[in-house]
């Protein structure tokens, strides 16, 4: 456990991910979800520039009822683009944070991933899943053998 | 007049095993930067061993045979799952607490205007009774105590900025008048004292901060209970418990200090000791366990402790001003 302690979120985390514009339509979101295991996908500007994230979450809120429609109209709906639904202003990490402080963090908030950025810019996405596989390969090998007695 | 440095190479030799936080590389990243040219006016001392009679001012004779009677001759003794004994911790252990307390002689002396203490293991959650959390002697405690007995004083301060509750000096004093203790630190993490209402016989001034806490909040804190406790205490010697753990790139806790606010806060503590004290201050090494920000917060406050001279001229310039600017308004009224 303590080789975790030594750990950033640089180590864990997917670097470059795959990223939206905000022009991108739902439509597109639903089958990055339909096709990798994501739980939100980051929203950039042309230089990478962090505006937004897009949720499972987001997107399903997009289908909830309104004053505009008796019944959410799908086709209409996938047609939007992601910066009508995206969580605007979200929660970042920096690379250099401590894994250990990012596990808090995540707890805490709730949350099941959060967008990496450094300088401004996007460079990574970390999961719950990283942490976890961080843990584990934190404690493979065995820690200090412990005498009982001297 | 100058600063002086206190540590000894036995203080590298406690191994406390393959990759725990609180290992030897933290002293030599330390003095590895203590060695750079702006540090080249420190006064380097070798830390003498403890004498056994200054460990039982706080801890019971049994306890500390005990506690040297469990150091392994090969391998590691776990004391708990985090405090471990090797073979050159006793002395170690011995050379953390003498370190205190020869600085704390130095400075009462008049040899130095104040010293830094480059020391593990640390020292402020070992109880009276029982190691804990990474700490086997009561450094801090056992300086004070010593500040008290060997040189007649009747009040000392400590301050204990490490991001963890200095539960052991806590344990130390909290039914002493004598000795005033004042811990900023991490809400609701180890070892879960520190509570507010934790008042001793009045004082203790526990200042419990959340999460995310950062350089703003150690100045609202300051201004409001550490600097007005600390002055209406009227110390006769202030120690520094100095941990750098509450950085805001350590693993171990979720504030949000910088080098900075390291710097600023000693400086802070500096004048009032130049009010109250002469400017009588000791510090010492507790917890910091992300290694570059460990060096680079202990240089910010060793370096404040240096210049601590200019510190105590400004002090008093602002003191000088002060009384002349009550002697008009009083003339005029």
């Amino acid at each position: 456990m303590y080789e975790f302690l030594q750990y950033q979120v640089c180590d864990a985390m997917t670097a470059d991910p795959i990223a939206i514009s905000p022009a991108s339509k739902l439509r597109e979101v639903e089958e990055l979800f339909e096709n990798h295991d994501f739980n939100g996908v980051p929203v950039v500007d042309a230089q990478r520039r962090l505006l937004g994230v897009v949720t499972k979450f987001d997107l399903l809120k997009a289908f909830s009822f309104d004053a505009h429609a008796l019944v959410p109209h799908y086709d209409e709906i996938m047609e939007q683009p992601a910066e009508a639904v995206m969580s605007r202003d979200p929660v970042s990490v920096a690379p250099q944070l401590p894994l250990s402080r990012l596990l808090q963090k995540m707890v805490e908030m709730r949350v099941k991933s959060l967008p990496v950025v450094e300088n401004g810019r996007l460079v990574g996405i970390v999961a719950r899943e990283d942490l976890l596989k961080a843990l584990r390969r934190a404690t493979i090998r065995h820690e200090l053998p412990v005498h009982e007695e001297p | 007049m100058t600063t002086l440095l206190y540590t000894h190479p036995a203080c590298l030799d406690h191994d406390t095993g393959f990759g725990h936080p609180e290992c030897s590389a933290r002293l030599t990243a330390i003095l590895n930067m203590l060695r750079t040219s702006p540090f080249a006016a420190l006064e380097w001392r070798d830390a003498p061993k403890a004498e056994i009679a200054q460990l039982t001012r706080i801890h019971p004779l049994a306890h500390v045979e005990q506690l040297l009677a469990r150091i392994p001759r090969h391998g590691h003794y776990a004391i708990d799952g985090d405090t471990i004994l090797s073979p050159q911790s006793g002395e170690a252990a011995l050379r953390a607490a003498g370190a205190v307390c020869a600085a704390v002689d130095a400075v009462l002396k008049g040899e130095a205007n104040n010293a830094f203490c480059a020391i593990r293991p640390p020292g402020h959650h070992a109880e009276p009774r029982q190691a804990m959390g990474f700490c086997l002697f009561g450094n801090v405690a056992i300086g004070a105590a010593h500040a008290r007995a060997a040189h007649g004083l009747e009040r000392v301060a400590i301050i204990d900025f490490d991001v963890h509750h200095g539960n052991g000096t806590q344990a130390a004093f909290e039914q002493d008048a004598g000795y005033l203790y004042i811990s900023t630190h991490q809400a609701y993490i180890y070892p879960g004292t520190g509570r507010r209402d934790e008042r001793g016989v009045g004082n203790i001034v526990n200042l419990p901060l959340l999460a995310n806490s950062g350089s703003a909040d150690l100045r609202h804190v300051w201004q409001q209970d550490i600097e007005p406790a600390l002055r209406e205490f009227q110390p006769q010697l202030i120690l520094i418990s100095a941990g750098f753990d509450a950085h805001y790139l350590d693993p171990l806790a979720e504030l949000n200090f910088n080098e900075d606010d390291y710097r600023w806060l000693t400086e802070q503590i500096l004048a009032v000791a130049a009010d109250e004290c002469e400017g009588r201050v000791v510090s010492l090494l507790e917890g910091g366990y992300n290694l570059p920000a460990l060096a680079a917060s202990v240089a910010a406050h060793v370096k404040a402790l240096m210049e601590a001279p200019r510190i105590v001229q400004r002090s008093l310039v602002k003191r000088i001003l002060e009384r002349q600017k009550a002697k008009r308004n009083a003339a005029s009224s």
